[in-house]
Parts: structure tokens; sequence; C-alpha cells
């Protein structure tokens, strides 16, 4: 029983909650390309030079706002460039990503060791590296479990729950959204409606640049504030997991996130009781395969029913 | 016509990897490096030695391998993102199968951890290849799911259950009997006898892909799958075997790393490997020669690269990005090449809507 | 009436790649009448509608909408004008709803943000009831007949304030009730709304029924517009056709057969269509050897399922199909094409070629495993084969282009003969054919009627499936018409015109059928 309280107890919640926030970001920017049709793995090389930009942006100006606007600034350009490459030069969505990634994983990693002159970890020299701030509000305290989860978040916490809002909001509950719908599903149905599915498709990958790279500096600023290689490690692939998972709706990708949150949190304290966290870790991937053969099988079941 | 579209096809090919060269030289400059010197220093680092030659092809081999793998699966019109996974796998169920059978003759042994290799990659390719053929789950992303999940299971094995109780080795699963490894071709570089299975397994996919009437029904299928079908190719089954063939030979990749250089299963077997092989692949647009060429190219930038940090201090990232920039540069190409086809198909289309038969 | 002009094309010309889509078109379209635009398929009316609804900008000429000149072809553009087309394929996104559908692209708002759910559902409500157009404004659209599909494309036209509106093959779709439905809804809307109707259709007793005015398009150029009062059916048919002197006459000879057994026999035959609803609802008929059974009928009446069925490429779900004395039923394609069946699909982009593939690759297929082209099944003999394409593209003419040429870049009619050469070069005793001459030229119709004559003269069992009248007309020793999945009537081409067959492909029945 004793084992069991070190397991789940609130620092479990705290850590689902430090976990998932990267992953929710970076799968909201994710759900609205595959909204407007766009399969994009780069989002995990949008992540990586989005954290990479933070931390130079808050190292360079000593403040973390400006390594968010660093990050959105060059998240913005990474979600233009794919959108050009994608949209105007209709190359292969998906050779597009995976150049991406492995671009984002060369770019920083040399930018760090021209412009900082160390590799592998970045130790900001003067130790100024602004981190995010952040938030509490005393009244909450008095709560008992809600007040230790909900206070002491990082600023980006807080923003990622309303961005869950704001991205459900905008998809489901404004014109832009069934623009971005209607782009990705039926393209031809929005030209003839004198609107243009190529813009709504640039729209979805600015978004996703920015989100993405908004994550990424989470990742950078939130907990660690520091930059080390490949420090993605892969989130860009779960958020895209995610959203398979949610079927691209925000609510639900985000209780995705948060799942693979938890489960990752899970294994990290399974290993204190000597259960492997690798073991653990390979529930979301194969949950996600799942998943989607789940979602075929329904819509398969759901035509066989209509034509009965 | 074939000619022309394929000088084509290299001249602006050449014309990538010139400006993305350019484009290094220009970032090393800024950087305050001497381009010259680092290409110098790289071509050096690649094939100044005996050593370094050979590095050069233990790395090409690896690439190549990868290349085709991706390649045959993508003939048939299956997208295999899985290799990394098939080859954890591999090289999981080879290491393991060598280590089970110390003692016996090489003979018996080596070719069943071939085997035990190409099982496990073969079956791991397997389930994603047959969702998507029986239930159209798109492959692509099925298998970057069980990247992850094969990669967490090898470190869970090695960490658990299969670690080694040997002391002095930090993780990794118990050691494979010595007998059974591939000798060095030239010392101290990572060229084994490998090499020779390698180019033998090179060989047999150039031929099914571009020699065999298999070959040429998996083209088919990758071309117009309904036109496949309506051809009585039994398409699927094509689709299949050809995702099948692709795991087997990265499982063999990840076995010839381990019975090549490491003697026992390591978590970092591969440093995503499958995805340095796929872009070879994807540029040169799964041309089981251009692959082979292609792989010699950037298997000669990273281990030249490496050499170019060691002694001039120019972070081998750079080769990474020199990388990305060719297929960035590739890909738009063929993106414009494609818009301007995709110009014609419109005007067709219209052409076909107008006459009323329009898909 | 009234005859202001509203629409005025001037000298419109539309050169696509290949070939001349529109040829010096110059016609008025009048406010407030029905233009009905006839012609057969490849002639030219979609495109020409397509200009005015800026989907194409034309290569030359001017079109002028309400006194104004087009000044860009953008649907956006033609919006504003007052212009709305229901094209063929629905311009719809199935997992909206209906309400959803019609206001797309101008959504009514609420605080000035917010899409409005309330509004978009009366918006529908009320154009529902303003032309009595009943659709379920929750209803999703992909959940709904193709009928009401079509209902939410005029409504959403009409949110959209056209007050011209292009209907493209309306009817195509439609059941007959449906159909008669439409009809009365466009007249209406004509006399209450005063709009503008054209209307592109290459079913005659449609313009007869419907339009104040009819033009003909043949080749791309409008070849005469007329009063529909002063014109009839058989006169609207040779201005279209026009074609009777162009083709030549075939050979019809008695057909070499040793005994007149039946090649195919199908009995009872159930299909699905890809929804899964029923395609073909207990068709049963028997073609013999050394002849040609035609089936008419108006497309989407279970014909694309009935062949691709036969040829093993669809499962059905009850009855049989016996193709030389054995049953296909849980046979695939190539199982069919083993027992000595080659089968020329109706779609040949989609089905008949791989575009990619050069015409060698094409002509091939089927065949590489035969031993004059690979060595024990497995090694090609790159030399044979293209010794092999040289041979048949050349027997075949096929032209424009070496072996080498992907197929995807040949023409229409090319393409379609590097199908009927490598399908008919199977050698096969029992063919089935789909729609062989859409979308080809003269010259190669003529071709290609030849061909498929010559099969028939030398013993083959022929399965002919097609559009046209005429190739039925011209092809078939026996007609059958089809109507919702089931045979209406059996003829011969000798015994019955081509006005009365369509009694026939409606629904009619004959007497002792019904």
């Amino acid at each position: 029983m004793t084992e069991l309280s070190t397991i789940f107890n609130i620092g479990l919640l705290q850590n689902t909650l430090r976990t998932a926030t990267p992953v929710v970001l970076c799968a909201l920017g994710c759900l609205m390309t595959d909204h407007v049709g766009m399969t994009n793995i780069g989002v995990e090389g949008m992540m990586l030079i989005g954290a990479f930009s933070a931390v130079m942006g808050s190292w360079v100006c000593s403040s973390w706002w400006m390594g968010l606007v660093f990050a959105i600034t060059i998240g913005l350009l990474l979600g233009l460039f794919y959108g050009v490459f994608v949209i105007k030069f209709k190359s292969d969505e998906f050779i597009i990503g995976v150049a991406l990634n492995t671009f984002a994983m060369g770019l920083t990693t040399f930018l760090l060791r021209t412009l900082t002159g160390q590799s592998g970890t970045f130790h900001a020299p003067e130790g100024n590296l602004s981190t995010l701030p952040r938030l509490s509000a005393d009244w909450l305290n008095s709560i008992p479990i809600l007040g230790d989860l909900l206070n002491n978040n990082t600023l980006l916490v807080y923003v990622s729950w309303i961005l869950v809002l704001v991205c459900w909001l905008l998809i489901y509950h404004t014109p832009l959204g069934f623009w971005l719908r209607a782009s990705g599903e039926h393209p031809q149905s929005l030209r003839s409606a004198g609107r243009s599915p190529e813009k709504m498709q640039y729209l979805a990958s600015l978004i996703c640049g920015m989100l993405s790279a908004l994550a990424g500096a989470h990742l950078a600023l939130g907990y660690l504030s520091t930059f080390s290689e490949n420090m993605s490690n892969s989130r860009g692939y779960i958020a895209f997991a995610c959203v398979i998972f949610g079927r691209a709706n925000p609510p639900k990708v985000f209780l995705a996130a948060l799942l693979f949150g938890f489960i990752d949190a899970l294994g990290m304290r399974l290993q204190s009781v000597g259960i492997s966290s690798a073991l653990t870790s390979i529930f979301p991937y194969i949950g996600t395969v799942l998943m989607m053969v789940l979602v075929v099988w329904r819509t398969e079941r759901r035509k066989k029913k209509l034509a009965q | 016509m074939k000619l022309r579209k394929n000088m084509s096809y290299l001249l602006s090919l050449f014309i990538a990897v010139a400006a993305a060269f350019i484009l290094g030289g220009v970032i090393m400059a800024l950087s305050g490096h001497d381009p010259i010197e680092g290409y110098t220093l790289m071509f050096q680092g690649a094939f100044g030695t005996q050593r370094a030659s050979a590095n050069t092809l233990a790395k090409a081999s690896t690439l190549c391998l990868c290349g085709l793998a991706t390649a045959i699966a993508a003939h048939a019109g299956i997208f295999n993102v899985g290799g990394e996974g098939q080859l954890y796998l591999g090289a999981m169920a080879s290491a393991w199968v060598g280590a089970r059978l110390t003692g016996t003759s090489p003979w018996i042994a080596v070719p069943l951890c071939l085997l035990a290799a190409m099982l496990a990659g073969g079956i791991y390719a397997w389930i994603p290849g047959m969702l998507k053929v029986k239930m159209k789950v798109n492959e692509v992303i099925t298998t970057i799911m069980l990247n992850s999940a094969a990669i967490y299971f090898c470190s869970f094995l090695t960490n658990g259950p299969l670690k080694t109780a040997e002391k002095g080795v930090s993780a990794g699963t118990d050691a494979i009997d010595p007998a059974f490894m591939f000798s060095r071709i030239v010392r101290r570089s990572s060229l084994t006898e490998s090499i020779f299975l390698a180019a033998i397994i090179a060989l047999v996919v150039w031929y099914l892909m571009k020699k065999s009437t298999t070959g040429f029904q998996m083209k088919l299928t990758g071309e117009n799958e309904r036109f496949a079908k309506y051809s009585g190719i039994k398409s699927s089954k094509l689709a299949l075997w050809s995702m099948v063939a692709s795991g087997a030979i990265c499982g063999l990749v990840g076995m010839f790393e381990i019975f090549g250089l490491h003697g026992r299963f390591i978590e970092s077997v591969s440093s995503e490997f499958y995805f340095d092989g796929m872009l070879v692949a994807m540029i040169m647009r799964y041309n089981p020669v251009g692959i082979i060429l292609m792989s010699l190219f950037f298997g000669a930038m990273e281990i030249g690269g490496a050499a170019m940090e060691l002694n001039a201090s120019i972070p081998s990232s750079l080769i990474v990005l020199i990388q990305s920039i060719i297929i960035f540069f590739m890909a738009a190409e063929q993106g414009i090449t494609a818009a301007f086809q995709a110009r014609r198909a419109r005007k067709k289309a219209a052409k076909a809507l107008q006459k009323g038969d329009a898909a | 009436m009234a005859s202001e002009t509203i629409v005025s094309f001037r000298n419109v010309s539309m050169q696509f790649p290949g070939v001349l889509a529109n040829h010096d078109v110059s016609l008025d379209i009048h406010k407030g009448e029905v233009f009905a635009l006839v012609g057969e398929n490849g002639a030219g009316k979609s495109t020409l509608m397509n200009i005015l609804y800026g989907m194409n900008t034309p290569t030359s000429g001017e079109v002028t909408i309400k006194g104004q000149k087009m000044t860009h072809f953008s649907p956006s553009q033609a919006i504003e004008r007052g212009v709305g087309m229901v094209h063929q394929h629905f311009m719809l996104v199935p997992s909206f709803t209906v309400a959803q559908n019609i206001v797309l692209g101008r959504e009514p708002k609420h605080r000035g943000l917010f899409y409005d759910f309330h509004k978009a559902k009366a918006i529908t409500d009320s154009l529902v009831e303003e032309y009595g157009l009943t659709v379920d404004p929750a209803a999703k659209v992909a959940d709904i007949s193709v009928g009401l599909q079509q209902r939410v494309e005029i409504l959403k036209t009409l949110h959209r304030g056209a007050d011209i509106l292009i209907l493209d093959e309306p009817t195509a779709v439609l059941t007959p009730q449906e159909t008669d439905e439409l009809f009365s809804v466009i007249r209406r809307i004509v006399k209450e709304k005063q709009m503008t109707i054209i209307i592109i259709t290459h079913k005659l007793y449609e313009v007869m029924a419907i339009s104040d005015r009819v033009g003909v398009m043949r080749g791309g150029k409008l070849v005469s517009v007329e009063n529909t009062a002063d014109v009839n059916e058989r006169i609207l048919a040779s201005m279209m056709v026009g074609r009777d002197v162009l083709l030549g006459q075939l050979d019809r000879n008695d057909p070499i057969v040793t005994d007149n057994e039946a090649a195919i026999e199908i009995s009872d035959l159930h299909v699905t269509d890809n929804r899964g609803l029923p395609a073909v609802r207990g068709l049963s008929l028997t073609v013999h050897r050394g002849e040609i059974l035609g089936i008419a009928g108006i497309e989407g009446n279970g014909q694309s399922e009935l062949i691709e069925a036969v040829a093993g490429m669809r499962s059905f779900t009850k009855g049989n199909v016996v193709i030389n004395g054995k049953s296909i039923a849980g046979m695939n394609a190539g199982q069919v094409r083993a027992l000595g069946v080659a089968h020329v699909p109706e779609d040949r982009l989609s089905t008949g070629v791989s575009a990619p593939a050069d015409v060698t690759d094409n002509l091939i297929v089927g065949k590489e495993k035969l031993p004059r082209f690979s060595l024990f099944k497995t090694h090609m003999k790159k030399r044979a084969v293209r010794q092999y394409a040289r041979e048949i593209s050349e027997k075949f003419d096929i032209r424009g282009a070496g072996i080498d040429t992907a197929v995807g870049s040949l023409s229409g009619g090319n393409m379609q003969k590097v199908v009927v050469a490598r399908e008919f070069s199977f050698e096969t005793p029992v063919l089935i054919i789909s729609q062989p001459t859409r979308g080809v030229d003269i010259g190669a119709m003529e071709a290609i009627h030849q061909l498929i004559m010559d099969k028939r003269n030398a013993g083959c069992a022929i399965l002919l499936v097609s559009a046209d009248l005429d190739e039925l007309y011209r092809l078939s020793d026996r007609l059958v018409t089809v109507y919702e999945g089931r045979i209406t009537g059996e003829f011969t081409p000798d015994t019955i015109a081509k006005t009365e067959i369509s009694y026939y492909m409606t629904g009619g029945r004959k007497e002792a059928d019904a």
C-alpha cells in the first residue's frame, strides 16, 4: 500500500500535466493541418527548432517573452516554408516532413556549436537564461488537490488550455473553421463557393508552425531552461499520434495528450518499483495503432449498416 | 523519351547537389571556416586512407540496404516508414539467437541468426502491411507508431529480462559467440564480411525490381492498384510480400550491425539509419541503381563529415544540413515538375469532365 | 416573351492540349428562359458552361453577363454576377449538414465572429419554403440520397443569389420521378422568380419537355440555335449526331461458330454499389457465341456494377454468373480472365491503364508470364516485349507516340486503342466491353467499332454496355434495356426505334414482362 501511494499521488498528476503540455501545443498545431488534409509529420522538427529559437531569444535578450517572440516568428516561417513546398510545389508532404525533421536536427546542432560554441546541451554562459514565469493564485491553494494541480504551472500550460478551447471554437464554431474543414474534405466545394482552399491550407500550416514552435519553447524554457540536441525526442510523433487518437477534435486530442503524459509519468514512477518505463511507454503507440484499426472497422460497420 | 526524362532528372539532381554544397560552403564561410579546407578534409576523411574508404563503404552499405528496403515496398505502392523498428527487432532477435547458440558451429549458427533477423523484421512489417492491405489503415502512420513501440520494447528487454549478467557491461544483452562474428576486412575499420551479403541482397533487389516479372507486377500495383487488380495481378499479395521483404532487409541490417560491430544487442544499435536510407531512396525516386550510387555519396559525406569535425572543428551536423537541403531542392524540383503535370492533368480532367467521364 | 440578353458569348474558343474544346462559339441567352444545351459526350457543352462559371479561362473570345464583360474568370466573379452552377459531380462536403453546405462561403455570423447555427437553419428553412424544395437542414449530406443532394446544390446556388442557374446533366443521376420533380421546380422558379436556366443534357425528350430554346453543339462548335417549338427530337438528333454520313458501313458477316452455346449466363444477379446499396437487382441474361448483346440504359442503373461483377472485380450478393460453363462466384479478376475473358473497362484512366507507365508496359500486362516474354515465368525478356509492343501498336494503329511514351500523355482515342489492343490480343472467346468509344474521336471510334465487329465475326461472345445509343444500334445483335438494375425489355435493333427504346430505359416495361 505504501508503494501505491508513492506512485499514485498528486505528483503523478503534476508530472502528467508537465509532460503533456508540449504535446498538447504541438498536437493542436498538427490537428489544424490534419483538418485541411495535410499529414504533417514535420511537427517534430518544428518543435525542435522552436525550442532552439526560444532559448536563443531568451538568452540574447535576457527575457523569456523575447524567447517566445523568437519561437513564434521562426515557427511562422517554418509553417510558411512547409506550406510553400506542400501547397505551391505540391511536394510529397511526407518527404517534406521527414526532410524537415532531419533539417531541424542538423540546423539546431550546427547552430548550437557555431553560435554558442557548446555542444550537446546548452548552458547559458552568464546564467541569464530567462525562463517562463510560473503563475499561482493564492485562493486556489485552499482547495486540496486542485490547488496543487492548478497552481505553479508555467504560463504556457495555461495558454495551452485556453488554446484547446480556442481551437475547438475556431474549427467547429466559426465560418473559418468550416472553410478549413471543407478545404480538407472537398476542396472543390470550397473553391466553387468562391473561397480559396489553398489559403486555408496556408493558414493551417502557419498555425501549425507557430504552435509547434511554442511547444518547443515550453520544452526549453518551461521546467528545464536549457536546450539540448534532439530535445524534442519524438514528442512531435506523439503529438501526431494524439491527433489520430483524438480524431483531430481539440478536446479529444487534449485528453489523448494527457493520457500519453500520464502513461509517461506513470512509467517514470513505476521504475522505482522495478517496472520498466520502457514497457509502459509502448502502450500509447500500440494504442494509437489499435485506435486506427478501430476507426476503420467502425466506418466499415456503419457503411454496412447503412446499406441494410 | 525515357532517356531524356532520366537525363533531365540527373541534371536537376546534379544542380541540387551542387547548390547544396555551395550553400554548405557559404555556411562554413559565415561561421568562420574555410570552405575549401573543409571540403578537402571531408574528402580526405572519406577516402584519404584505406581505413577511411572502408568506413565509407561500410556506411554506404547500411544506407543502401535501408534505401532498398524503402524502395522495394514503395515499388508496390506501400510506404514502409517502420524500418527502424524492424531493424531493432532484427538485431534483437539475431543477438538473442546468437547468444543461445554459443558453442555450436558458425555454419549452423550464423544462418539461423540471419533467419531470425529476417523473420523478426519481416513479421513486424507484416502487421502494418496486413492492416493496409486488408483494412486500408494508413501504413505511414502505423509504421511510425510501431517504430517507437519496437525501440521501447528492445530497451525493455535490454534493461530487463535479457540484461546481461556480465560485469563491466552497462547495458546490453548477453554476448554472442565471437566465432559467429563477421571478421573485419580492413583492420580497425567497420567494414566487415557482411558487405558481401549486402552486395548479394542489393543485386537480388535490383533484379527483382527491374528485371523480373514479379517486379513488373509490383510496379503496376504501385502505379495504379485498381488497374493491377483489373489485370488479374494479385496486387494485395504483392504489396504485402514486398512489405515483408522490406522488413526482412531491415532486420538483416540490424543483424549486420550486431554481428559486425557490437557483438551483443545494445540500445544504440542504430541512430536512425533507416531514415537516412529512406531519404536516399526518396531522392533517387526508389530507383535501385540510383540508391546504390547515392548511398556511396551520402556515406562518404557522413564519414568525411566526422573527420572534418575532428580536424577542423567544423560541426559534422553541417553534413546533415547539406543532405536535407538536397532533399528540399529535389522535392521542390519534383513539385515544380508535378505542378506542370498537374496543370496538364487539370486540363485533361477538365476535358474529361466535358466529355462526361471524369472520375 | 421578353428577349433581353442576359449572358452573351462572343467568339469563345477554348484550347486544351490536343483538343479544341470550344471553337468560335457565339451565343446569347435571354433573361427568364430555359435554354437547353445539347450535344454528345465531348461536344464542348460543359467546357462552355465552366467558362461562364469562371472555372475555365477561354483561350480567346469574351463573355458578357448582364452587360458587364468578365474581366477575369473565377467562380467568385461569376457568383457576384449572379451565376450559379450545379455541377455534374456535386460540390458538397459530405460530413457537413445540409444547412452548413448551403451557407458554405457565406456563413451567417453572430457576434461578428461565430458561425450562427440557428440562422443557417433558418436560412435553409426559408429557402426550402420559398422554392418548395424540401430537405432536412440538419441531415448530413453523406447520408442523403443523390436526388436530395442535387436539391442542396440548387438551394446553395439560390442562397448565393444566383439568377442564372446552370445545371450540368442534372438528370443523369435521377430517377424519372425525381426528374419530374426537378422539372416542375425549374418551371416554377423561372415563372415566379424570373430566373434564367441553362440546362446541359443529351437527352432529347428532356429538351422538348423543359426548354424554350435549344442550342446544339457538335465537336466544340455551336451548330444551331432553335426555338424548341420549331424542332422535334429527330431533327435535334440529326443535328447532334451529324455523323450518319461520317461513319462507314461495318463488315457484319455470319459469325464463325461451331456451336451456338451460351458463353455468358447470368441468372438472378444481385450486386451492390460502393455505398452498399443494391445496384443490380435480379438480372438474368445470356450471351451466345458470335453475338453482341448490347445493354442500353441511362447511366447509373446498375450497368457499371453488372460489368464489374461479370469481370470478377466486384462480388455479387445473390444469383450466379457462368462463363464458359464455369461459375465465377468468389473469383477475382485474374481467375475470371483465366476462363477466357477479356474486359474493356468503362473508365480507362482509373481502371484501363496505368497512366505513368509507358505504352509497352500497358500492352504487355497480363502476358508477362507467357514463355514468349519470360524465362521460367521470372526473367522478363525485355527485347521480345518491346518487339511485341511495336508490332501491336502498329497493328492497332496507336498513333502520336512511341512505345516508350507514358500512356497518360496520349489522347483519349489513342489511350482507348491501347486498352482495346491489349484486351483484344488476348484472343479470348468472351469479351466484356464497356463504353468503348467514350470521348474518342470519330476516326478511333470507327476503328474500334470495326475491331469489335471483327471479334464478333470471329465467333466471340460480346457483352457491350454503352451510353451511346447509336453505338449500340450499330453493333448489337440483340439489345436489352435496363432500369434500376433490372431488365425492362429485349429487342433487336431493327425492331425498335431509338425514340421508342428510351421508354424502356426509363422504367417502362414490355407488356409480357410486366
